[in-house]
């Protein structure tokens, strides 16, 4: 939602960092990046977390910066931060903001006057599937018996997840959606997150559990909880877990993530962190921390990843609106 | 009346008005989805009850004198000269910290504070708290790199 | 004999001198923080978190664990001689040992908080080690209507403390249950009580309205009397060898501390305050002078410093093998652990055994350098007690703005604090005990949370709370703890 007033002051603000980038311009275009800001929306420890300190650790490995600094605003799944970064940071070289599609749920469900596409996406780095489990001694051994029962008492079929409104709960609402159910009738138990749902599902609490597959593998792995489904588009070489599609269900989704640089930036300026993100999304050390990490590769750029990230606040919002929380 | 009880009578008003606001607040609250079978309104509303009978029972206790602070509480009296020097250092610190930077005002968070505690050597208490709050920053900020905002003097170090 | 052997090879690694020398920072550093009041291992812990970008995962998780028993020894020290609770686990310890100290008997008060805490985390850390996998078994079989119960149980023995008056207590716990209710509704995704503002959809951060009563608070209070208050810190007077007496009221209470502290620290929503709680409301119901508590009884000092360390091993049981943070301190840990990409689960045993094994060994390291750190150097840390008053408070302040400022250096959060701080003097003035704020805060959350969890996987059937076994098991203890003085005088009279 562009205001004439934000338009103005954006480009206020991109010819003040094109002045004082000018000064600067002949140390700055020397080597690649001297300093690197990386903005994440939340805080220390968690996805975004880990994903700005990778970028940071790899692009020193790389010698593509000197240095980094990490800027920690955590808050409402991104909410808290973003505006920070639309307003404060704008226009600001160097700089790049980590975000996915957790925060696309979040702006819509908090009602948030801005939005990602106030930013300008650079790429889309990484992507994790989801995963529909159930405890090791349910009767459930595929998405058919699952549904089944879902169709025939959708209450009664309780589902484990992190918060409402979350990656989790949107693949709750799309797999009943794609069978015709109200989302809003699912009967879905927020927990903290991935972690504390898993210890309702190891005592066979709940039905089944959504989640990440890095929050459940280990217990997959343990026999103690049996994936049902994945929520990829074909098999996970190396993963015996059969897809929702192959199952039936016509839902594919995976929680992605991305950076971002701040509004008012140049087009150079932006066409640079561009270059500078691909040349480290194809090095070896990413690839390293890819598969130390169990993260999945999915790199996107461009306009390609522009009108991604336009694709995904529409279908989300689809999916929350059903559910009840936009 | 006894003495000291018009300040328990505002304790009393003060805890009925929470109790107010928390129950205009929890209708507020938008609707919800149909699968949660016990709403985000339910335990609100409890809390507001309880708080307005709570502070109920507070204001009748205060109006018949049998509030009694068996602690020191009201008995000793309110330095308001201490609390004003505190309260000084507090809207300070949240006004300039921003404009300021932490180290800034947080020397002069500290020496308001030690005034407030009867110190009148302000001259040494500014030197302590500049000494302290440097310490602080290039503590947290330098060694363990947490990010404590810019300022004034916080861009030469 | 695995364990043993497991244990063994900990012990390897704890022993390594750059590990030592982690446990004997962390534990000094947990020491001084615990004696500064305002300042609990959650937040020092949460400060400290940057270093894991710097040092590897084990050194960094032997430091924390020094930090988290040294802070509850330092704890106990402050609560003892200044009345002001480090943090809320010590609240307790001050309601006896600060008595103690005020009639001359500072110094066993010192003593049998030192000694306990070694007795019951020495107890705890061995019931860490060998108990464990046992105690995960059975608390893996609580869902949301058992949590739920439990919660009952705990709201009951809150009870132990509402202070002088019932009705000013439970306005500070309904407080406290309002304050955590704020911010977004997990179940729903509804914002609740945020006034607009984005800071709070997150939620009241339970440190900052902890730092906000504890540190502001207090500070103010001081300050506006500060005149009539100048012999806050006590001296100690007489020696730390307990008579003869106190070692035959203590070591029974720091067992029976230990006992409660650990299996409850080791329950899913345990924590550290309802064993201390717990443990006191036992010791006064035990004591064959029950007329002394509330004035200086030293069994209310040993029972619930003793379940205060046990509670603390306990807690790391949950964290160390199921991922489960019970507590705020063990929730911050986790996520240092999250920051390696060190996934904490079922499998964290056998996939970072050198981690978690050198972790406990270096537990049983800590808890003796924190014997001989704190007994005989106790009146070393008296001395930062000793720091000028003007000159504590001041750098009291400072730290607790670094601590909600430096993480978020957000105004909104500042201002917060500050309000609560305002909050906790008008408390003080007016007698309303804090303590139950915090508990409110912690318990009233996860009490909706956890009801509505369960009647969303009844679809909406109450009576799930009393058909399940544990569940009803866990309210019939409930009522009990409610109707048992009741029943004791009936008994009494019908005997009479």
């Amino acid at each position: 939602m562009w205001t004439r007033r934000d338009m103005l002051m954006a480009s206020l603000a991109g010819s003040t960092a094109l002045v004082a980038g000018a000064g600067l311009s002949g140390r700055v275009l020397a080597q690649a990046i001297d300093t690197l800001q990386i903005f994440v929306p939340a805080a220390p420890g968690g996805g975004w977390d880990q994903t700005g300190r990778t970028i940071e650790a790899v692009l020193k490995a790389n010698k593509q910066i000197n240095a980094a600094q990490v800027t920690n605003v955590g808050g409402a799944g991104g909410a808290v931060g973003l505006p920070q970064f639309v307003n404060q940071w704008k226009g600001r070289p160097n700089s790049i903001m980590v975000a996915g599609m957790v925060m696309v749920g979040a702006l819509i469900a908090n009602k948030s006057p801005v939005n990602l596409s106030q930013t300008l996406p650079l790429a889309r780095l990484t992507g994790e599937f989801e995963v529909v489990v159930v405890p090791g001694p349910s009767p459930h051994k595929d998405m058919k018996s699952l549904v089944e029962q879902l169709k025939k008492d959708v209450g009664s079929v309780s589902w484990a997840g992190g918060s409402a409104g979350g990656t989790d709960h949107i693949l709750v609402g799309m797999i009943c959606q794609s069978q015709g159910l109200d989302p809003k009738k699912a009967a879905y138990v927020a927990f903290a997150g991935g972690g504390p749902a898993q210890a309702a599902l190891l005592g066979n609490q709940v039905t089944c559990g959504v989640s990440g597959w890095g929050e459940f593998s280990e217990q997959v792995k343990a026999g103690k909880l049996r994936a049902l489904a994945i929520s990829s588009d074909k098999r996970v070489p190396g993963l015996d877990v059969p897809t929702l599609k192959e199952q039936g269900i016509d839902v594919e989704l995976f929680n992605w993530r991305g950076v971002f640089a701040p509004p008012g930036v140049t087009d150079a300026e932006r066409e640079k962190l561009t270059k500078m993100v691909e040349a480290m999304a194809n090095s070896q050390a990413w690839k390293d921390e890819l598969q130390k990490r169990d993260w999945m590769g999915i790199l996107l750029t461009g306009k390609a990843y522009e009108d991604y990230i336009k694709s995904e606040n529409v279908r989300i919002e689809a999916i929350l609106k059903n559910l009840g929380l936009a | 009346m006894r003495e000291g009880s018009a300040g328990a009578i505002a304790v009393a008003v003060g805890v009925v008005t929470v109790g107010i606001v928390v129950g205009w607040q929890t209708t507020l609250i938008p609707m919800t989805p149909a699968y949660a079978k016990v709403g985000p309104k339910v335990f609100p509303t409890m809390v507001s009850a309880s708080l307005i009978l709570l502070g109920l029972t507070l204001l009748w206790q205060a109006w018949a004198g049998r509030w009694r602070a068996e602690a020191e509480g009201e008995a000793s009296p309110t330095d308001w000269r201490a609390l004003g020097w505190l309260g000084f250092g507090l809207v300070f610190n949240v006004a300039l910290i921003g404009l300021l930077g932490f180290i800034l005002a947080s020397t002069v968070l500290f020496a308001s504070v030690a005034r407030a505690f009867g110190s009148r050597k302000t001259a040494r208490d500014l030197a302590i708290a500049f000494v302290f709050a440097m310490v602080c920053y290039l503590g947290f900020a330098r060694v363990l790199g947490i990010n404590m905002g810019a300022g004034l003097l916080e861009s030469f170090l | 004999m695995d364990t043993l052997a497991q244990l063994a090879n900990g012990f390897g690694v704890a022993l390594t001198p750059m590990n030592l020398v982690w446990s004997f920072t962390g534990v000094v550093l947990g020491t001084a923080i615990g004696v500064l009041p305002g300042l609990g291992p959650a937040l020092t812990i949460a400060l400290l978190l940057p270093i894991t970008y710097k040092v590897d995962a084990t050194g960094v998780f032997i430091l924390f664990a020094g930090i988290y028993y040294g802070a509850m020894y330092g704890g106990s020290t402050t609560s003892i001689l200044l009345n002001t609770p480090g943090e809320s686990a010590s609240i307790i310890t001050s309601l006896e040992g600060n008595k103690m100290a005020r009639r001359g008997r500072g110094g066993a008060a010192l003593a049998t908080a030192a000694i306990g805490s070694f007795v019951a985390g020495t107890v705890g850390t061995l019931g860490l080690t060998f108990v464990a996998p046992i105690v995960v078994d059975f608390a893996l079989k609580f869902g949301p209507a058992e949590y739920f119960s439990l919660m009952i149980l705990a709201f009951v023995t809150v009870s132990a403390v509402l202070g002088n008056s019932a009705i000013r207590g439970l306005t500070s716990l309904f407080f406290g249950i309002w304050l955590g209710l704020i911010g977004i509704d997990l179940q729903t995704g509804q914002a609740r009580f945020t006034f607009g503002i984005l800071e709070l959809l997150d939620g009241v951060n339970v440190i900052v309205v902890a730092v906000g009563l504890f540190a502001v608070g207090e500070t103010l209070y001081l300050a506006a009397r500060h005149r009539y208050g100048r012999d806050e810190i006590l001296p100690v007077k007489d020696s730390l060898w307990m008579t003869r007496e106190d070692w035959a009221r203590s070591w029974k209470a720091w067992f029976r501390g230990a006992a409660i502290g650990f299996p409850i620290g080791a329950m899913p929503a345990g924590g550290a305050e309802v064993p201390t709680f717990l443990s006191y409301y036992v010791e006064k119901k035990l004591s064959k002078k029950p007329e002394e508590f509330g004035h200086g009884a030293i069994e209310g000092v040993a029972g619930p410093e003793a379940a205060n360390n046990a509670s603390a091993a306990g807690v790391l049981v949950p964290m160390l093998t199921l991922g489960l943070p019970t507590s705020a301190t063990a929730a911050i840990m986790l996520s240092a652990l999250q920051s390696y990409g060190i996934n904490p689960g079922p499998q964290l045993l056998m996939t970072q055994a050198n981690l978690v094994w050198g972790l406990i060994a270096s537990l049983y390291i800590g808890n003796v350098m924190l014997l001989v750190l704190n007994l005989p150097l106790v009146g070393l840390w008296v001395k930062i007690l000793a720091i000028p008053a003007p000159l504590l408070y001041g750098g009291i302040l400072v730290f607790a703005t670094i601590g909600t400022y430096g993480i978020s250096q957000s105004p909104i959060d500042l201002i917060l604090l500050y309000a609560i701080g305002g909050i906790g003097f008008l408390m003080r003035k007016y007698d309303f005990p804090t303590a139950p704020v915090i508990i409110g805060m912690i318990l009233g959350p996860l009490a909706e949370q956890e009801f509505r969890r369960a009647m969303t996987i009844a679809q909406g059937d109450v009576t799930v709370l009393v058909t399940r076994p544990l569940s009803l098991t866990l309210l019939v203890l409930a009522a009990l703890a409610v109707l048992s003085p009741y029943i004791y005088r009936w008994w009494t009279r019908a005997r009479s």
